[in-house]
């Protein structure tokens, strides 16, 4: 029974090779918002699972720390340069999400409290979540979500592209968005030896993020006139990237850096 | 591999390259910026026909969009009638295939006036009647047949990937691969190191071996290269010419020998900035740098296809792309369906919601369902060009109202797609309706404007001054506000005065053609200092060596910074802060120019051997002062006299001066190659200047003549007043590599002064008058040709040559100056709001002007005057057509007075030169505003200066040779509205036909419709005719009836 929790718990916070079935359940999920809620709700659904099997590690010591380490930092690798050459956003999202959630494996692993952890997954399933919806809302204006076909998105949709913008920017662990503190907390808790590792997936990241922003926001645009996001939901969307930005902040910023 | 190439092989790529050159325009080095029509090369065709053709080879659009046409359109700048009438006649063209119970005429009224997009009528591939049919029906399927299908897709293949395209280009688009843009970035820093003009402290080697030759040097031992893996060596060991290379290449790619000409113009304007570069600077034997840099456009061919090839092979090896153009044919014959799906993935043309599909299915390397899936994909293109153009066809019946939506919905498949088709011919030619229409509108506004002289004018009293100004528009406002102010008459001139000069200005060194660019001037005018001390260099100058020495070497940045960087602040805070007075400051500084004399009679050949001998004793003793700082007190002139033998190379050294201070060998070895590179004190070019020296001055009978053609050409031969101004224009910017883009036209970019010195001083000379009485033009004792320049930035006149003044014109000094301080602030008044500055200084005259004065010194302004923007009339005649009249500073003024020239010759002048000027720089305005980023320069801020001859946008794009977005628009719209310039001759009909039937280029450029004319016959009751159709039809406004005359042309020639 703990071996199947664990595993569904492997499919829900992505671990490779089980996170292809977290990222086909993520793909099949009708509609922006469905998938939006797949990627809150499923990783938080696969740390209960754990917690539920009643496995427990304790640390760096644990006789299975150093495989399971390695094999979530293969995944975050993984899947960050499997982001690097997609061009569709929601896809782009939840290969980012998947690539952060894996990180949060290496917190299970140095034995941080449960709520923690939910806490960490929120800084990379928010971001995920926003750009599956704002890329449904690029999708319904012009045909898909796919960025680099024409250019200068930003320039016939300039609201929804700074939104975007933002949202790709906490899915890649910008300052100050809570994705960088939980990176650090990440740094915090691996064994110094082990640090190395993790930096192929910033690399993979920034270049990641490079990639998108230059499909997203330069070049001509040859397109045909489309509207905008309203004033109402760009400004929503702003209030939450604030929100999630501030709480960052006080919940995994302040908390983390201070303690 | 050489002898494969027979030396038919390498001529016959070498006339390919010239006639694959044609149609691009040559650009001028931005030191002497010509307007130039970006369609220059083809002007043979008719505009409507060139505008098509150019869209073709630069990708430039002609037209402006369909909504700037409509709020002109609210503007009231639209001659509807006209409008209407061109629609009325496309209608009438097209009458037996308008499908029933459509009114097209109401359609495309609609279309043009009220639709709020550019395009109604979409670009589509898989559009067909059935399929709009049944979306307009709401119906499923209208979809074509499989066969059909494949027989449309084979088409589109061979249309998207063509034959005669640049195989790296197809590549690129069936792989998304980059090698077109590498290959340019590749190609523009090569073209940057050898084309450089002493802008990068580091020179590339052996440019003057040519430069191909010179690049394939570097390029065997580029590290850049190497690391890119680009296979270079071996293909450079294959041919030694650039025409065996192109050549070579060519076969090495399989390009059918049928396909060489299009392939190589296809390659020649992907950089046509460059291009246009390189085929000026080859055919321009003056050019100092072509001469010691020489290049061509095969040199630049092969440069790019070596590169090319090699990207080419890169892309072959590292994405397995076809290596040629038969292996292209095949790659798309055997995968068409593929082939299609890359195309439409790799130039972004694919639908949004299929493109992670296909792109997923094209990254497996077999695949069993790709046919299925770009069938499926087709179906749905399909759909949507159908769906969107439905919906734009309903909107569009929507907008015309009645019963229109009702007749779009009752017709048949056939009839929609004949209306469809019929409504993408109108949009076609709409751009070139609307501008005629406009121009309708303002031949119209001129016509109305004009004023017809009283049949016998009273004798006119003596004018207190007469004054010439250039043909410029910019003069047109400062000659109304001077006429205004009171006993002022005016005259418009070309601003070369008619006098085509090869100008040697005092402290340069190579010879700069100040007459139009058509013309190439046979006489050379050196500019002598009157009054200079060769032997000091003033502190201020000499520190200014220093620091810009310094700017250049490398070690600078460790170094100096520190050291003496604050004195660059000092500049900086002076420049950004308060302008005005930084320059007045440094202006005490900066030394002052000597007063100066030009040498306008032909010299013997024993007085030229003089003159030589003595400007290089001058530049011995400079360079003895400046090199080895020995003063002019140490040395002898028979030790000068000796240096310069030994610099010839006629005696040996060591010299007596070397000697006797005790100057080593290898010093004065150093000193004397010195003095034949950087003094030129040299065997080679003593003969070129001797050369040079028979080509200096006038004769006699030639300054006669020159005299004789400017006051007669332009109406005056009698009456002459006391100051006749011969009032030369420049600009005055401060960082602006614009900046000759403002100064006069008619001298090639440059200032138009020492002309009006030339004529000022021809027409002053006792001799010349003498003749002149002989000619029946007498020229009073107390007429005095005073040379002026007109600064258009801020409107000031300053007089020169003051000190030849008689004394007894000093009395009358003081009133010209005042008479004309007063037009400068009058102008700068109106002139000052139309630059953003507030509407207020229109009633302050002084404040205006001071800001005038400060835009001209501010280093922040991209846009200190508006230059020669909105240009638009073009008016030969007298001067009373349009004395009083508030042209806008629109209009091109030349005077002419038809019946001092009965033969016509002098109309011919006008029309073969100053016209064609004026058309040049109507057209530039026009096509840099219609399409700033291809035929203009887009905007000045991104602009750096490249090799210090022309601008890039960035650190290296192709060289932007238009104008900048800041001249021509502002606020995002065009500022210069973009009609052809609209031509208005004062002279009898058959008179104008007779001149312009003896001027082929004229000929062609009036019937081809690159400027619209208007003959205004005062034998015909002033009565104007205008040009419309290769018609001469009389104006409706000119208050009779139409009487259309046919078969002009036939007339003309």
């Amino acid at each position: 029974m703990n071996l199947v929790l664990l595993l569904l718990s492997g499919v829900f916070l992505p671990l490779f090779p089980l996170s292809w079935l977290f990222n086909r359940l993520v793909a099949s999920a009708p509609g922006a918002w469905a998938k939006a809620l797949a990627i809150l709700v499923l990783p938080q659904l696969g740390v209960q699972l754990l917690w539920t099997s009643g496995l427990r590690f304790s640390g760096i010591a644990g006789p299975w720390h150093g495989p399971a380490a390695a094999l979530a930092l293969g995944t975050a690798i993984l899947y960050a340069f499997r982001a690097i050459s997609v061009r569709e956003i929601t896809i782009w999202a939840r290969f980012m999400a998947t690539s952060g959630l894996a990180l949060a494996w290496l917190q299970v692993l140095a034995g941080l409290p449960a709520a923690q952890v939910q806490l960490s997954l929120l800084a990379w399933s928010i971001p995920g979540a926003l750009l599956c919806l704002w890329a449904g809302e690029l999708a319904r204006r012009m045909g898909g979500a796919y960025i680099g076909l024409s250019g200068g998105v930003a320039r016939v949709l300039p609201r929804l592209s700074t939104l975007l913008t933002m949202g790709a920017l906490a899915a890649t662990a910008t300052p100050v968005f809570p994705g960088f503190f939980v990176l650090l907390n990440v740094m915090g808790v691996l064994p110094a030896g082990w640090v190395p590792f993790l930096l192929p997936v910033l690399f993979l990241w920034g270049w990641s993020i490079g990639r998108f922003l230059q499909d997203l926001l330069f070049g001509v645009y040859r397109g045909e006139e489309v509207e905008d996001l309203g004033i109402a939901g760009a400004w929503a969307g702003a209030l939450v990237l604030v929100v999630f930005a501030v709480a960052g902040l006080f919940f995994w910023g302040a908390t983390w850096t201070v303690s | 591999m050489d002898s494969q190439l027979t030396l038919g092989d390498r001529l016959r790529v070498r006339s390919m390259i010239y006639v694959a050159s044609e149609p691009i325009p040559r650009f001028w080095p931005m030191r002497t910026f010509i307007h130039h029509n970006p369609l220059f090369g083809l002007e043979h065709l008719p505009f409507e026909k060139a505008v098509e053709e150019g869209t073709r080879l630069f990708h430039g659009r002609g037209y402006l969009p369909r909504q700037e046409y409509q709020r002109y359109r609210a503007e009231g700048k639209i001659d509807d009638v006209a409008l209407r009438r061109r629609m009325d006649a496309f209608v009438a063209r097209s009458a037996d295939r308008i499908p029933g119970g459509i009114d097209l005429g109401k359609w495309i009224w609609t279309l043009a006036t009220s639709w709020p997009a550019e395009r109604l009528v979409f670009r589509s591939e898989w559009l067909t009647g059935a399929g709009l049919y049944a979306v307009l029906h709401s119906q499923s399927g209208g979809e074509e047949t499989a066969p059909e299908t494949a027989v449309r897709l084979e088409a589109i293949l061979k249309r998207r990937v063509a034959a005669d395209a640049p195989v790296y280009m197809n590549v690129d688009r069936l792989f998304g691969t980059d090698i077109g843009a590498t290959l340019d970035e590749l190609l523009v820093k090569s073209c940057l190191d050898f084309f450089d003009e002493g802008q990068s402290a580091w020179q590339a080697p052996n440019r003057e071996q040519g430069f191909f030759s010179a690049w394939k040097d570097v390029a065997r031992r580029n590290a850049r290269f190497l690391l890119r893996g680009l296979q270079l060596r071996q293909l450079l060991q294959l041919e030694e010419t650039p025409e065996g290379m192109v050549a070579y290449i060519l076969r090495l790619l399989k390009v059918p020998e049928s396909s060489w000409q299009s392939y190589i113009t296809r390659q020649l304007t992907r950089l046509h900035g460059w291009a246009g570069f390189i085929r000026y600077r080859s055919s321009a034997r003056h050019y100092y740098w072509s001469r010691k840099h020489p290049a061509d456009l095969t040199d630049f061919l092969a440069v790019r296809m070596v590169l090319g090839m090699a990207l080419l092979q890169e892309a072959v090896r590292h994405h397995g792309a076809p290596a040629d153009a038969e292996a292209v044919r095949r790659f798309v014959e055997e995968d068409s369906w593929g082939a299609y799906l890359r195309l439409e993935l790799h130039e972004g043309r694919i639908l949004p919601d299929w493109a992670h599909l296909v792109e997923d299915d094209l990254a497996r390397r077999r695949s069993r369902n790709r046919e299925d899936l770009a069938r499926r994909y087709i179906r749905a293109k399909s759909r949507w060009e159908a769906v969107r153009q439905v919906k734009a066809l309903q909107g569009l019946a929507d907008l015309v109202g009645e019963n229109a939506a009702q007749a779009l919905q009752v017709l048949s498949a056939g009839e929609i797609e004949t209306l469809l088709e019929l409504l993408r011919e109108w949009e076609h030619g709409e751009g070139f309706v609307w501008l005629q229409a406009m121009e309708s509108h303002y031949i119209t506004a001129l016509v109305e404007k004009i004023r017809v002289p009283p049949p016998d004018p009273e004798p006119a009293k003596r004018p207190f001054a007469q004054a010439y100004f250039c043909i410029d528009v910019r003069s047109e406002p400062m000659r109304r506000q001077l006429e205004a102010l009171g006993d002022y008459e005016t005259f418009g001139i070309a601003g070369f005065f008619g006098i085509p000069i090869g100008y040697l200005e005092f402290g340069k060194g190579s010879e700069s053609h100040l007459c139009p660019a058509v013309q190439t001037p046979k006489n050379l005018v050196p500019e002598i200092p009157a009054d200079l001390d060769l032997e000091e260099e003033p502190l201020y100058g000499a520190l200014e060596h220093v620091l810009h020495d310094l700017k250049g070497s490398v070690l600078s940045p460790f170094v100096a910074v520190e050291a003496i960087g604050l004195i660059f602040s000092l500049g900086l805070i002076g420049k950004t802060v308060a302008p005005l007075t930084y320059h007045q400051l440094r202006g005490h500084l900066d030394a002052k120019k000597p007063v100066t004399r030009l040498l306008l009679d032909k010299l013997s050949p024993d007085q030229a051997d003089s003159i030589l001998r003595a400007v290089q004793r001058a530049m011995i003793v400079r360079a003895l002062a400046k090199e080895l700082g020995i003063g002019r007190d140490q040395v002898t002139d028979d030790e000068v006299r000796e240096l310069r033998e030994i610099a010839m190379g006629h005696v040996p050294g060591p010299s007596t001066v070397a000697r006797r201070l005790g100057i080593g060998e290898t010093r004065e070895a150093e000193f004397i190659a010195r003095l034949r590179e950087v003094y030129r004190v040299d065997r080679q070019e003593t003969g070129l200047q001797m050369e040079r020296l028979g080509r200096i001055g006038f004769s006699l009978e030639e300054q006669v003549r020159y005299v004789t053609q400017a006051l007669l050409s332009t109406g005056l031969n009698r009456n002459f007043s006391r100051f006749v101004l011969l009032a030369a224009h420049e600009s005055q910017t401060e960082n602006n590599p614009y900046e000759s883009a403002l100064d006069c036209g008619a001298c090639s970019g440059g200032r138009g002064l020492p002309n009006a010195r030339a004529l000022a001083t021809m027409a002053t000379k006792p001799e010349v008058r003498r003749r002149l009485r002989d000619t029946g033009i007498t020229i009073p004792d107390d007429t005095w040709f005073l040379p002026a320049v007109h600064n258009t930035t801020t409107d000031a006149v300053e007089l020169h040559d003051i000190e030849m003044l008689p004394a007894r014109h000093l009395l009358y000094l003081e009133r010209l100056r005042n008479g004309l301080s007063a037009a400068t602030r009058r102008c700068a008044a109106r002139r000052m709001p139309t630059l953003g500055a507030p509407g207020k200084l229109a009633e302050d005259p002084y404040a205006a002007a001071v800001m005038a004065r400060r835009q001209a010194h501010d280093w922040s302004q991209v846009r200190p005057e508006w230059g020669l923007s909105r240009n638009l009339y073009g008016i030969i005649g007298r001067r009373i057509l349009t004395e009083g009249v508030d042209l806008e500073g629109r209009a091109f003024l030349h005077s002419d007075d038809y019946r001092l020239d009965p033969k016509g010759r002098m109309l011919e002048n006008i029309l073969s030169s100053p016209l064609v000027v004026g058309e040049w720089i109507n057209l530039e305005h026009y096509f840099s505003t219609v399409d700033v980023e291809h035929y203009g320069s887009g905007s000045k801020v991104y602009h750096n200066v490249a090799g210090r001859f022309a601008v890039m946008t960035g650190n290296q794009s192709d060289l932007r040779t238009g104008l900048p977005t800041q001249t021509v628009l502002q606020d995002g719209r065009p500022y210069h509205e973009p009609l052809r310039l609209i031509g208005l001759v004062e002279a009898p009909v058959p008179f104008v036909l007779r001149a312009v039937g003896n001027l082929v280029k004229v000929r062609s450029l009036l019937f081809g419709g690159w400027l619209r004319v208007i003959v205004l016959d005062p034998e015909d009751g002033y009565r104007a005719h205008v040009l419309e159709d290769g018609e001469l039809q009389v104006h409706p406004a000119s208050d009779r009836r139409s009487r259309p005359q046919n078969s002009l042309e036939e007339i003309a020639s």
